[in-house]
């Protein structure tokens, strides 16, 4: 048979969609931020905000509305501006939909409406106490030679 | 055996039907059927498609807040089995399925009665607005300023119109019968006009 062989995929639809879709990219649904954003939740996760070296930007600058973590602080400061994120904020101003309200409306006890609140951006406790995350960066490194001499003395194994 | 709830429709799912997810926090999501489980794949609000219950009731399109509401419920309590017990309830789900249809059924009533006046609201509206496309404006502000004689009779014909515009419900037919008056009694007159024309411009060549 002459020529290239015709059963290639040429055509891609949109097979990026469904990926996205899959639940391995699954991202926070929106009552899962909304968990998140409860006052002592809030509270909680910047008091013990922690330096995660799996995640961008140390998980340092993390928007709790979008979930999703930024590399710095301009980039924080820039998605703040951004159209996404003011979309999702004006998304989380009435309560998100949760499966007891799903019930309610399926007829088992009565369908309570949605409340309306404000919504404003909250700013990780990184930027607000002002950390420059160069030295935050120094930090984890020398952590790391400690450790390492930890390992020869099994020390490591104790903490 | 339990008959669940759909998570974004809200329909009854019944054994050997639909899916379930399990989210990363543990919270169960069920499906009535894949319609359902794609749209919460495209994270769909229920609330924004139209043919969910969260929407119907949301928009307050159905009864949403009853007290014949609360008797389905998730108890959590586990019941001993008493056959009375059994007899009862099964007497009371009927008795108050029964007032349930009724009440939702008054709710659809009631709304429709709402729409019945919105709609006389806005067609008399909508006739105030409009009426230039029956009876213009401008009708009987501009007099003819030769025959007198046509006048006379034109103002003869002009009181009834008034009469009869006050009147909502004959409006249409009444106004178009004295529009066509109108015009058989204009249409000599301008035939008149034309002729004294011709005349003048005679008397002016004879001069000439």
């Amino acid at each position: 048979m002459p020529g290239p062989y015709k059963r290639k995929k040429y055509h891609y639809g949109d097979t990026h969609l469904k990926k996205s879709w899959r639940t391995k990219r699954r991202t926070k649904d929106l009552d899962q931020i909304d968990s998140d954003l409860q006052p002592d939740q809030l509270e909680k996760a910047q008091r013990n905000q922690e330096i995660d070296f799996e995640k961008p930007g140390l998980g340092l600058f993390n928007c709790v509305h979008c979930a999703h973590d930024f590399i710095n602080e301009k980039a924080f400061q820039d998605h703040i501006k951004s159209k996404r994120h003011k979309r999702r904020l004006h998304a989380l101003k009435t309560e998100p939909y949760t499966i007891e309200e799903s019930e309610r409306a399926a007829g088992m006890g009565s369908y309570v409406a949605p409340k309306k609140r404000k919504m404003e951006t909250c700013l990780p406790s990184a930027i607000q106490n002002g950390l420059d995350i160069q030295e935050i960066t120094k930090k984890p490194k020398l952590d790391d030679a400690k450790n390492q001499e930890d390992r020869d003395g099994d020390a490591g194994m104790k903490e | 055996m339990r008959i669940d709830k759909c998570f974004f429709c809200g329909s009854p799912m019944y054994p050997g039907h639909g899916t379930h997810f399990v989210r990363n926090d543990c919270k169960i999501f069920k499906f009535c059927r894949s319609k359902c489980h794609k749209n919460f794949k495209k994270k769909k609000n229920p609330r924004k498609a139209k043919w969910t219950k969260a929407f119907r009731k949301s928009a307050g399109k159905e009864l949403a807040v009853d007290p014949s509401f609360e008797f389905e419920k998730r108890r959590n309590e586990p019941v001993k089995y008493d056959r009375a017990l059994w007899t009862e309830t099964i007497t009371a789900v009927k008795r108050i399925e029964e007032i349930k249809n009724k009440r939702q059924a008054k709710h659809i009533l009631d709304r429709l009665k709402k729409s019945k006046e919105i709609q006389k609201a806005q067609d008399i509206r909508e006739v105030q607005r409009d009426l230039a496309l029956i009876r213009s404006p401008a009708a009987g502000l501009k007099r003819p300023a030769r025959d007198m004689d046509v006048e006379e009779e034109e103002e003869e014909d002009k009181k009834p119109i008034v009469g009869v515009a006050a009147m909502e419900d004959d409006l249409d037919t009444s106004i178009t019968i004295s529009a066509t008056k109108k015009v058989k009694k204009l249409a000599p007159k301008r035939q008149r006009a034309k002729i004294e024309e011709i005349r003048d411009s005679d008397q002016e060549m004879e001069e000439n």
